[in-house]
């Protein structure tokens, strides 16, 4: 019996399990998710009837909806074609006038006014301008900016403030331009207003530190990640961390890390900063420490962000998946590191590190915006030298640049004009015009002639064009660029240097493989000369070198612009004055851009041993004539705010260069004659 | 299947938890014979059930899969919804919503491989209470933007795993649904959440009198794919601005027109334009006569000719789009609407468009630099355009036209087209360290193929304090390494030797026979004799600069391997070396040729001794094109060769040979560069040169005609004055 009633039992204990199961089953059919139930094409089904749908728009409905007329722009907000007077700037040139400022002004303000009107932009007149600059007060209250007399309700009007306004703004800026540091997204209207970086109270007007980075490379012991704190500084962490530094919960557990003080800045490849206003200073000190900066949602627009690719050099990361973001940072391939940080410095350098550049960026990005089609091409903002030294005027085709060849995988033109300057004596370079119009390279002879007599009219017969450019006084006149230069390359000489065909054919071949570089036959080198405290240089024979004399080198026809059009007039004139200086200033523009060296090739030591060239006469120095020269030299570095020169230890020689081998089989024989 | 077997496994453990709690109570009472048989019992009863429950899992699925291709239906039979008529209505679009305060990027987080997953709502018919449709189901171009996405890596089938959701409530035109109505139809989406991580493409949007810019119907925080966005309405960075779809790209075939000027200078082609544009537009015509022509529709066609391809100017009658390959500019004007397909067919045709339509967002502009591609003009400069279009460079229009057929052609051609770029640039959004850059987006194909972007581009002098790693590879041959180890620790700017011991059946010396330099020396160990390891790009090498030299390099003086390290500072992208070689095209062979005579040219150097960046090593193990690592291991030749087309690739510059130094000629070797000079060798390296230039698909190397010497090398200048005096010989 009781056998039977546990046998009764326990069926019906299965009978209930298996009624369960059953029961269950289907249920857990369901919870798994979306299994492709039976006759569903995972995917969007492919209609049987597809082909007889009807177009989203009926034919000859897209040109024939109705016209209307043109709409005003609404009240309140702004975009450039509502708000801003292009008609004004004639010619599509930028003339900027600057309020002046009422009552007694700081020092800074002061000097960001005087660097605005060495900018080429500027104009003395209000009614020639069609900007007009208003610079945020940077004074304790009291001395707020009062309304503008052409105010206009703001209409062509930059409001520039660098540094946060201590006092709130007394009017409406209504149709005026906001030049600010790091707006928030949520008020910055894109392509009108402007966003400039966060900038330190001490940042230099001009010269500037350089970028931190020393090599490509990050060092293999470096952090992986450095975390800008509240109070400033930085700390940096290990690479093993996980997502403490978005919390700081972390602090024990996880490996060597290191608090710097306040000013330092980081040294680790990532910088995490937060997405607080607040922490934008941080990004600028990243950007300068070439530590790849990692913006966690940030609520400000980055600097510039209408012409440069902050994808570039920076990455903007969803703070709410701090997992991901660090798993990407740490699988992130090598070259994609090399590049970032490569273009943190590269922008560091060519807009943020000096006061100057941010106003001198932002009255480009405005100019670019007038100038529509014409305006900076995008590779131009993005990559070195950057747009500042990159001038559109010039072209804007990257190709007609030195800088671009190898992005674009393009090559200079193969032929260069010679463009020969004729001084004082007056007489005719026979020798010199035949050497150069036997290269085959030469494509045109241009006479500089710069004597106070008429032009010889007595010029040998040359198998190239030979044009005379009457007129040139001044020296730095021979760094125009006179729409007769139709090549990529320039070879400038002095009437009277002293060159083979040879040596005129190899140093072009030279300069064909280092388009953006200076090469010459003679050199100078730079010192630091520390009983006078100042810069020096000599022209004796060295084992180093610096400087390149124009009187006999190659280089690339968009110096003369840059020369022309983009140094500080002050210095030009200096050029003027003292002839050694435009040598100088030459050398000192290209090295500025390129930052490095020039290229020097062999040159027969026949005469003029590295003589200043355009002072008349004279194979060497003339002890009197020392003071002036040095003192350009250091004049230049003022004007420049920094010294460019670099020096370099080697001279391109050809391949077979006085090896013992027959000359025969060597290309550039006459090179070697003694 | 993974996921059903889970569960499966877990009955199976519930049950004998149950049945462990439950046995106690009954069991111990049963005699040993019963306990068995009811346990066996149970057990039977448990294994039917558990392979029941199998059944209901395993064949539906397969029976499923065989379906999936028979089963078709047709879009006026899916299911249909009745909307309330009070049910709810989202609010109208957040205008200050961005990315990181509308969307949920929580919902990405399971996404793998940095890629956004898609879900599509199945397709239902909406109705309102009275039964009237809200709208036409779905349009011929929705349907193709679904299946694009559909067939696409970001589709998913699961919508608990998707980050972005579409619905398949078709909203492309908003001419042609019933506002009110659709957005009652979005808001009872199941996972709609006030419209977060939906995404709504239209093309067509506002309607008369007022032609809003964006769509009309409330959508809350949706993210919308919008043609003809003006300013007001674009939410920088949130919404995505699309092209409008022009029919015609389907229709008719145009074949690309190289870049180039062509018979009309500016050309409208146009019909319904606003009277004030057409007469701006004919005062253009009569000022520049022949170089502009204004078209209009046509007024006597005959029958059965469609008006949409057919333009005219007074009697003349062209054909529309192939009349805009005839024009260099092509003016795109603002209708109603700010986004005009007729975009689209100017693109195409290679047209440069000239677009005259103040505050219009432009079509991916978040991405793609319309500068290149096109001139905006602001309405009120119109009566100048021809002038402003005047002063554009012949260069920069031909690049202008280049650039706008491969526009068309990228992101303009089809719906799939459109849809895929459109997710693009969301993921990129959401996945931002993984984005693509803007060349990807820009460069035309052949751009792409034709530059080079240098890894090494920032001009920078490493500091000279540094020094290099100097790579010492080694077999057998001790006494040489030693000797080489001795010389090259003479050179100042040394600061680390590294040994790569290549001998897996010998053990290296002790340390106490190793000479005693002034730097570490250390021994790697590798696992297989290979020349591949030689470029590694070991841990020890903490300096950017690499000294690559033979265990038999003897003969290279101090100086001379000082002056090469401070040639590659100034060089720091090239491979820096001593002996030169060539690489000669054979025209007889019509193949390439491998040169070591003496040149005026070089193009290569031997790595024999080279210095160049530490990159080149990571480069050389893990990017090196096709096979030819592994054949350069197999061979046992030519990874100097491997080396230079690998530099030369990737920077696009020739290598700087340093001072007159011929060939490495040493004491104990018979011949250098490589095994011998002979003919076997000399025809080896050419293979090899043949070899690498196909597999690079061109041939990298670049020759030039210099040498880099010291400053003063064999000038008449006293040696001791010389900062190189011992610059050695050949």
């Amino acid at each position: 019996m009781q056998s039977w009633r546990r046998k009764s039992l326990w069926l019906a204990l299965s009978a209930s399990w298996l009624l369960i199961l059953l029961g269950v089953l289907p249920l857990l059919r369901l919870a798994v998710p979306s299994r492709p139930r039976a006759g569903t094409l995972p995917g969007w089904p492919r209609w049987l009837d597809a082909e007889l749908l009807q177009s989203f728009t009926q034919p000859g409905e897209l040109p024939e909806d109705g016209p209307q007329a043109p709409r005003a722009p609404r009240g309140g907000n702004c975009n450039w074609e509502a708000c801003f007077d292009a008609s004004k700037c004639r010619g599509g040139d930028l003339k900027v006038f600057v309020y002046p400022a009422a009552g007694p002004i700081s020092e800074t303000r002061r000097r960001i006014l005087a660097s605005i009107e060495g900018s080429r932009y500027h104009t003395f007149s209000a009614a020639e301008a069609c900007l007009l600059l208003l610079l945020n007060p940077d004074t304790p209250a009291g001395q707020c900016a009062l309304m503008p007399p052409q105010w206009d309700g703001g209409r062509n009007h930059l409001v520039l403030g660098l540094h946060p306004a201590p006092c709130p703004q007394p009017f409406h800026l209504g149709q005026a331009m906001v030049a600010q540091a790091s707006p928030t997204v949520d008020t910055f209207r894109t392509g009108f207003d402007v966003a400039l970086p966060l900038l330190p109270e001490a940042h230099p007007l001009r010269g500037g530190a350089p970028g931190q980075l020393r090599q490509h490379s990050p060092h293999p012991g470096v952090a992986l990640l450095a975390l800008a704190e509240e109070r400033g500084g930085w700390h940096t962490a290990g690479t093993n961390s996980s997502a403490c530094p978005w919390d700081g919960s972390c602090e024990q557990d996880h490996g060597p890390k290191q608090t710097h003080p306040g000013a330092a800045l980081p040294n680790a490849t990532f910088c995490l900063i937060p997405g607080r206003r607040s922490d934008a200073l941080h990004f600028l000190q990243a950007l300068q420490a070439g530590c790849i900066p990692v913006l966690l949602s940030p609520r400000w627009e980055l600097p510039f962000s209408e012409v440069i690719d902050w994808t570039k050099a920076a990455i903007v990361a969803d703070e709410r998946l701090p997992l991901q973001v660090l798993a990407a940072l740490q699988e992130m391939p090598l070259t994609r590191v090399l590049a970032l940080r490569q273009q943190t410095q590269f922008l560091w350098d060519a807009y943020f590190s000096t006061v100057e550049k941010v106003i001198h960026a932002t009255l480009e990005i405005i100019q670019d915006r007038i100038s529509g089609a014409s305006a900076h091409p995008s590779l131009l903002w993005n990559s070195p030298p950057g747009a500042l030294l990159a001038l559109p005027t010039f072209s804007t085709s990257p190709s007609d640049f030195p800088f671009y060849h190898v992005q674009q995988g393009s090559r200079p033109l193969g032929k260069f004009s010679a463009l020969i300057w004729v001084g004082a004596p007056g007489q005719p370079p026979v020798k010199l015009i035949q050497a150069v119009a036997g290269s085959q390279h030469c494509a045109q002879i241009l006479v500089l002639w710069s004597s106070e007599k008429p032009p010889s009219p007595r010029w040998p017969k040359t198998a190239v064009p030979l044009t005379i450019i009457d007129g040139p006084r001044k020296v730095s006149d021979r760094f125009f660029p006179y729409s007769a230069i139709n090549t990529d390359a320039i070879l400038s000489l002095d009437a009277h240097s002293s060159l083979s065909t040879s040596e005129v054919d190899f140093a072009f071949m030279v300069w064909q493989s280092f388009p953006e570089r200076m090469v010459g036959f003679l050199t100078w080198n730079h010192f630091w000369d520390e009983a006078r405290d100042g810069w020096g240089y000599t022209a004796e024979r060295a084992n180093e070198f610096s400087v390149v004399l124009t009187s006999a080198a190659f280089y690339h026809r968009y110096y003369h612009t840059l020369f022309t059009h983009s140094l500080p007039k002050a210095l030009r004139t200096l050029a003027d004055e003292v002839p050694t200086c435009a040598d100088v200033l030459m050398n000192f523009l290209v090295a500025a851009v390129t930052k490095l060296p020039p290229i020097k090739v062999p040159h027969g030591t026949r005469q003029q041993e590295a003589s200043p060239p355009l002072a008349p006469g004279g194979p060497a120095f003339k002890q009197e004539q020392r003071p002036a020269a040095q003192d350009c030299i250091n004049q230049m570095v003022a004007g420049f705010g920094h010294m460019p020169l670099v020096s370099s230890r080697l001279r391109l020689d050809p391949v077979l260069f006085k090896d013992p081998v027959s000359v025969l089989r060597k290309k550039y024989r006459s090179l070697e004659k003694p | 299947m993974l996921e059903c077997e889970g569960e499966t496994v877990c009955v199976i453990m519930c049950a004998s938890v149950k049945y462990n709690i439950r046995g106690p109570a009954l069991i111990p009472r049963m005699k040993t014979k019963h306990r068995i048989y009811y346990v066996t019992l149970f057990s039977i009863v448990l294994l039917g059930l558990i392979a029941t429950g199998m059944f209901q899992f395993w064949p539906h699925s397969i029976e499923s899969s065989s379906d999936w291709s028979v089963e078709k239906r047709s879009v006026r039979d899916v299911p249909v919804v009745r909307l309330p008529a009070d049910s709810a209505v989202p609010e109208r679009g957040d205008l200050s919503c961005r990315m990181h305060t509308c969307f949920d990027v929580y919902r990405c987080g399971f996404n793998p491989k940095n890629k956004i997953k898609v879900y599509i709502y199945s397709l239902k018919k909406y109705v309102d209470d009275a039964g009237v449709p809200v709208s036409s189901t779905i349009s011929r171009e929705y349907n193709e933007l679904l299946t694009a996405i559909s067939d696409s890596d970001y589709y998913t089938d699961d919508i608990t795993r998707a980050c972005l959701f579409v619905p398949s409530i078709d909203v492309l035109n908003q001419n042609s649904l019933r506002v009110k109505e659709t957005a009652q139809a979005l808001a009872q989406l199941s996972r709609w959440d006030r419209g977060t991580n939906h995404l709504l493409f239209n093309m067509l949007p506002g309607g008369p009198p007022d032609y809003n810019t964006a769509l009309d119907v409330p959508r809350d925080r949706a993210l919308l794919a919008g043609g003809g966005f003006s300013t007001w309405t674009y939410r920088q960075g949130y919404d995505v601005s699309i092209p409008v779809y022009s029919p015609l790209s389907a229709e008719v075939d145009l074949p690309e027109k190289g870049p180039g000027p062509r018979r009309f200078f500016l050309l409208s082609s146009q019909v319904a334009l606003h009277p004030e544009y057409r007469e701006e537009l004919d005062a253009l015509q009569a000022r520049h006569g022949e170089a502009v022509l204004v078209l209009d529709k046509c007024t006597n066609l005959s029958e059965g000719v469609p008006a949409a391809r057919k333009r005219c100017h007074k009697h003349q009658v062209f054909d529309y789009p192939q009349v805009l390959q005839e024009a260099t500019f092509c003016v795109v004007l603002r209708g109603a609407r700010l986004g005009q397909a007729v975009l689209s067919d100017v693109l195409r045709a290679g047209c440069v468009p000239v677009i005259i339509a103040d505050s219009y967002v432009l079509p991916f502009s978040e991405v793609l630099d319309w500068k290149r591609a096109s001139v905006v003009v602001p309405e009120e400069k119109m009566s100048d355009v021809y002038s402003i279009l005047q002063s554009l460079p012949r260069r920069q229009i031909e690049e202008m036209q280049r650039q706008a057929r491969w526009f068309w052609e990228a992101y303009f051609q089809s719906i799939k087209a459109i849809a895929l770029a459109t997710l693009q640039i969301i993921n990129d959004r959401i996945y931002p360290y993984a984005a693509i850059s803007y060349e990807e987006w820009n460069d035309p194909p052949s751009v792409k193929w034709g530059s080079v972007s240098n890894p090494l581009f920032l001009p920078l002098i490493p500091p000279q304090s540094q020094g290099f790693t100097a790579i010492v590879l080694t077999y057998d041959r001790v006494e040489s390494l030693f000797r080489v180890i001795t010389e090259v620790s003479k050179v100042p700017s040394l600061s680390k030797l590294l040994v790569v011991w290549n001998n897996q059946n010998k053990n290296p010396p002790e340390d106490s026979l190793w000479p005693k330099i002034r730097v570490p020396l250390k021994v790697v160990r590798t696992a297989e004799n290979k020349l591949s390891n030689r470029f590694f790009p070991y841990d020890e090498i903490e300096t950017e600069a690499v000294l690559a030299i033979d265990d038999d390099i003897i003969m290279l003086t101090s100086d001379e391997l000082q002056f090469g390290y401070e040639v590659w500072r100034e060089f720091p992208d090239r491979l820096v070396g001593y002996p030169g070689r060539l690489h000669l095209w054979d025209h007889e062979m019509s193949k390439w040729k491998y040169e070591s005579e003496w040149t005026n040219e070089v193009s290569m150097v031997l790595t024999g001794a080279a210095f160049y960046h530490k990159y080149f090593n990571y480069l050389y193990t893990y990017k090196m094109p096709g096979d030819i690592k592994n054949w350069v291991d197999a061979h046992m030749n030519c990874e100097d060769i491997a080396m230079n087309f690998l530099v030369a690739n990737v920077t696009g510059k020739a290598v700087i040979k340093v001072t007159p130094r011929k060939k490495f000629k040493c004491p104990e070797c018979t011949a250098i560069d490589g095994l011998s000079l002979d003919q076997t060798h000399m025809v080896e390296r050419s293979e090899c040169i043949n070899k690498f230039a196909s597999v690079f698909g061109t041939m990298p190397l670049k020759v030039v005609e210099h040498r880099a010497d010291p400053v003063l090398y064999k000038d008449d200048f006293p040696e001791k004055l010389k900062s190189f005096p011992n610059i050695g010989s050949l």
